[in-house]
């Protein structure tokens, strides 16, 4: 019963509520539009737009120290993640059997060792959000729920990894279902928008011909 | 005496030699077929052709390896005897001893908390903190608990399990949180080592033995007497719960490292041994881990702090960490306190 629920409609509403939610938010924030930018232009902006795309995947040097758990922690997980997504043989099959696309899958080994950057990542930038008093102050509990779910949903993903029981394959696909619904509310939406943030917020001051 | 009488006498002393020979031969010589028999070993057996067979099949008693296209360690060796062993062990020993030992430290603590209670602090806490714990110590503390613990409980479950699971969740239900488990475990396994060399480079310097130590440990750290015993930013049952946890966590990992990767080709005693150090390691350090939380929580008034925010109480510090605490307040004034003698903070120049 469960489990015809969680493949038929669960799934379905889940990616509903996913894809319309993140369509919504991004259409949302692109709709308000900017106010009129009144002073005289050093550029167009683009190269501002694209240079803080890029300076922002490295640490600035005056922070490095402070910042260095952080950046190897982060790309741990984010990196981790990604290839976990998108390259598993599991998830690739996934997809193909919905779609009918399919594209090369990483070797058993490295999807593994994959998983386990990305535990490690996770782990320490969650602990030390927590330890940390101004992360701790900053933080509202959308990014601990936002956490935490991604947490269960790798750990289930890592419980189903035998691919023998269908009631751990099913837990799995129950947990990613819950986050796909809690996606499009919280501030998981930084996958999709931290290259229009950092492009904007680079184009602003591009424009004034200030380095963001 | 006459000729005569002499040639009797050697007559019948020659008949009773004679007579004396054909015992012996009579004896002896139907021996010599059995003795010539006995250095035949084969000789005289009736081979039961299935008992041959299952003898085989299982190596008991002699060391056969058939031959096979299969290409890996042991891939000739139908029936590892040694497995036997093995199991025998497993279910015999490391789970009733594990089990009891689990049992025996947590009693022990129980009825410790029941008739000593927690320890007090010496004075009344005097609101003024010092940081006791930086975030990035308490990020890799914590971290480790973490993956520990994830280890630990996953880990427990496949040991016992079987008691304790199984007459609730039904073979099958236990069938599924088995398989969890063990993929959790595996998983998990290597990246305990992260944490191990983390939380090493992180207290390793804090824990090396010093002056005072050996005093600390003869007063049983003050749980056995009265009263609290001199240290440094460590005690001694702290720096013996670090080395335990480190060394450890590292026989924990490799032999871990050596069950997942069954594909190096180790053999399958070498894997038994590894299962074996890795049973035992395990149920020795989660029941010192037990001690360990029990002082950091309930056991130790004003300890969790430490850990969670960084900082404790100077009254804390000062009754448990007087060495410490010497130090800390002897860099914070900039002047330098000789903390030398276990109990002593002098006053003094470097
Ligand atoms: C839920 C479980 C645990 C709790 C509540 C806990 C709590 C604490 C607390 C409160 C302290 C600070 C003590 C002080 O200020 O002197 C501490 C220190 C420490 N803990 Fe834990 N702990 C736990 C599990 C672990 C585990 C599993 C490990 C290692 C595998 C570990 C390793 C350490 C180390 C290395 C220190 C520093 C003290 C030293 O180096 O001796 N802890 N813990």
């Amino acid at each position: 019963m469960f489990k015809h629920l969680v493949d038929g409609i669960f799934w379905d509403i889940a990616l509903w509520v996913f894809t319309i939610g993140v369509l919504w938010r991004i259409l949302s924030i692109f709709l308000v539009g900017n106010k009129k930018d009144l002073s005289v232009a050093r550029t167009t902006g683009m190269t501002g737009a694209i240079a803080a795309n890029i300076s922002r995947f490295f640490p600035r040097s005056e922070m490095q120290s402070r910042t260095r758990l952080h950046v190897i922690a982060g790309y741990m997980f984010h990196l981790g993640l990604f290839a976990l997504l998108f390259f598993a043989a599991p998830h690739i099959l996934f997809v193909e059997s919905q779609t009918g696309l399919s594209w090369p899958a990483m070797p058993y080994w490295a999807f593994i060792v994959t998983a386990q950057l990305a535990f490690v990542g996770l782990l320490l930038l969650w602990i030390h959000r927590v330890m940390d008093p101004v992360t701790r102050l900053i933080s509202s509990a959308d990014d601990h729920v936002g956490s935490i779910l991604t947490f269960i949903v790798m750990l289930t993903g890592c419980m189903a990894l035998l691919e023998g029981f269908e009631g751990l394959r099913v837990l799995h696909r129950f947990t990613v279902e819950l986050l796909m619904v809690y996606f499009p509310f919280s501030r998981l939406m930084h996958a999709f928008m931290f290259i229009p943030s950092r492009a904007f917020t680079g184009a602003w001051f591009g424009r004034r011909g200030v380095k963001a | 005496m006459s000729d005569k009488k002499q040639s009797r006498i050697r007559r019948h002393r020659k008949v009773a030699y004679s007579l004396l020979s054909l015992l012996v031969l009579t004896l002896v010589l139907p021996l010599i077929p059995y003795a010539v028999a006995e250095k035949d070993e084969t000789a005289g057996k009736v081979f039961n052709p299935g008992t041959e067979l299952w003898r085989d099949v299982r190596q008991r008693d002699r060391d056969v390896i058939g031959t096979t296209q299969m290409k890996s360690v042991d891939a000739g060796v139908l029936i590892n005897e040694y497995g036997e062993t093995w199991r025998h062990f497993r279910m015999q020993q490391l789970v009733p001893y594990g089990a009891a030992l689990m049992g025996i430290v947590l009693s022990i603590i129980l009825l410790f908390y029941l008739l000593r209670g927690p320890l007090r602090l010496q004075e009344e806490p005097s609101g003024k903190k010092i940081e006791r714990f930086t975030v990035f110590e308490r990020t890799v503390h914590w971290f480790t608990v973490a993956i520990f613990w994830l280890l630990a409980l996953t880990g427990l479950i496949l040991l016992y399990g079987r008691f304790v699971l199984i007459p609730i969740l039904g073979a099958d239900g236990f069938g599924i949180t088995a398989s969890a488990c063990k993929e959790a475990h595996n998983l998990f396994g290597p990246t305990f080592l992260v944490a191990l060399v983390l939380l090493f480079l992180t207290f390793v310097k804090d824990n090396i033995y010093a002056r005072g130590d050996m005093l600390w440990l003869l007063k049983g750290g003050g749980m056995l007497g009265g009263g609290h015993v001199s240290a440094g930013r460590f005690n001694a049952g702290e720096k013996i719960w670090f080395w335990i946890a480190i060394i450890g966590g590292l026989v924990l990992s490799v032999t871990g490292l050596i069950l997942v990767f069954s594909i190096l080709g180790q053999s399958r005693e070498i894997m038994g041994l590894s299962h074996v150090l890795h049973g035992i390691v395990a149920l020795v350090v989660i029941s010192v881990s037990f001690g360990h939380i029990y002082l950091g929580t309930a056991g130790v008034e004003g300890t969790l702090g430490s850990m969670t925010t960084g900082y404790v109480d100077e009254a804390w510090a000062k009754s448990h960490h007087d060495r410490w605490y010497a130090e800390v307040k002897a860099a914070e004034d900039g002047s330098d306190k000789i903390v030398d003698e276990p109990g002593l903070a002098t006053e003094g120049k470097s």
